[in-house]
């Protein structure tokens, strides 16, 4: 499996990635903690927890430090990179099942 | 764009290197009868306090002061919003023919989304935001927010601070406020907010002839002078649009209006030459 299948596997391995993915695209400016974003799509903290570390670890959400509190938003580069290099695989895949 | 003041306010370590004190310059909002009645502006770095009770026009005339300070002053802005996501406010923005999203790509605006409790913790969770556009203007949307996590006192020294830091960065900052409906009277909140800034601008529903009309005053202004009338306004599909003064009532702050005296006499004068 490619690179880039691997990273759509990723994306759509949970419902809830999926939320949170729209969530942070449609709200780039979001910077909030793990139980705050979960509530945004009407979630909980520890149900989103895993899902959320998959996003950091793929490099589309930033983790750091407020104070005391672990905050998360998006890296609106690489999250690009991350949509560009998608939309060439979903885009060669196409085309080679309809050559 | 700028104009001169009667305040001549020190900020910034390169005045204090300079050893020059600038004079203050005004912070225009664009909405030409405002500017009027702040006599050119708000004052540059001062914290206003924006308050009004639910469906006043407080968040249209907040990103409204963001957006003409963008399309009219080349000024950056942020916005800072807790409950409700950017995506409705770029939608609600949209119908007033602002495009946020594009004044975003255009490093200009940026709409912040996050917790009361972040914001309290630390003010540095705007400093990527502010090192990436600089802004001149932040909207916080709002203080209220705020408040329902801590106790009054606790909340003004919070209050405070969140103030200054804000102040610190020179950025001018408006801050929204979400008083009650039932009051009244001209006491905006419980907590005794408008000793902290420096502006307070009311929004005001008021009740004439059966009919709910908008009404904005500009409650103080330190170190300017201002219109002191309570002016009429109105959400109109580019923005809010300052009218008239209401010169022909009287006690519409106390929730009870009525016709001043002159315009008694003149409606009795009207009547009658009708009648005959």
């Amino acid at each position: 499996m490619s690179g880039a299948a691997q990273v759509l596997v990723k994306l759509l391995a949970t419902e809830a990635t999926g939320d949170l993915l729209v969530l942070f695209h449609k709200n780039p400016g979001l910077i909030d903690t793990i139980d705050a974003v979960a509530r945004r799509i009407g979630k909980t903290g520890p149900g989103v927890e895993s899902d959320i570390k998959a996003l950091v670890e793929l490099g589309i959400l930033k983790r750091r430090k407020i104070g005391s509190l672990e905050v998360f938003s998006l890296d609106r580069q690489k999250d690009r990179e991350i949509q560009e290099t998608v939309a060439k695989h979903l885009k060669s895949d196409r085309e080679g099942r309809n050559p | 764009m700028t104009s001169s003041a009667t305040r001549a306010v020190p900020t910034g370590l390169d005045q204090l290197l300079s050893g020059k004190v600038r004079e203050a310059r005004r912070v225009r909002t664009g909405i030409p009868e405002l500017d009027e009645m702040l006599r050119g502006g708000f004052m540059e770095g001062d914290a206003v306090l924006l308050a009004g009770s639910a469906g006043t026009g407080k968040t249209t005339l907040g990103l409204q002061y963001l957006v003409n300070g963008v399309s009219k002053f080349n000024e950056a802005g942020v916005y800072v919003t807790f409950e409700e996501l950017p995506d409705r406010i770029y939608r609600d923005a949209a119908n007033f023919g602002w495009d946020l999203r594009r004044m975003e790509e255009e490093n200009m605006f940026k709409a912040v989304c996050t917790s009361p409790n972040l914001l309290l913790e630390s003010v540095n969770i705007l400093d990527e935001t502010v090192r990436e556009i600089r802004p001149k203007r932040i909207v916080i949307d709002s203080l209220s927010h705020l408040s329902m996590l801590l106790e009054e006192r606790a909340f003004r020294q919070e209050a405070y601070r969140l103030i200054m830091q804000i102040k610190t960065r020179e950025i001018s900052s408006l801050l929204v406020w979400e008083s009650s409906a039932a009051g009244n009277s001209m006491m905006l909140t419980d907590v005794g907010l408008s000793y902290l800034v420096d502006c307070v601008i009311m929004l005001k529903p008021v009740e004439i002839e059966s009919s709910i009309r908008k009404a904005l005053a500009v409650l103080k202004m330190r170190g300017s002078d201002h219109d002191k009338r309570l002016r009429e306004f109105e959400i109109t599909p580019t923005g809010v649009k300052i009218e008239s003064a209401f010169t022909n009532y009287e006690g519409l702050t106390s929730g009870v209006p009525r016709k001043v005296a002159s315009e008694k006499f003149m409606e009795m004068f009207r009547k009658a030459s009708e009648t005959r």
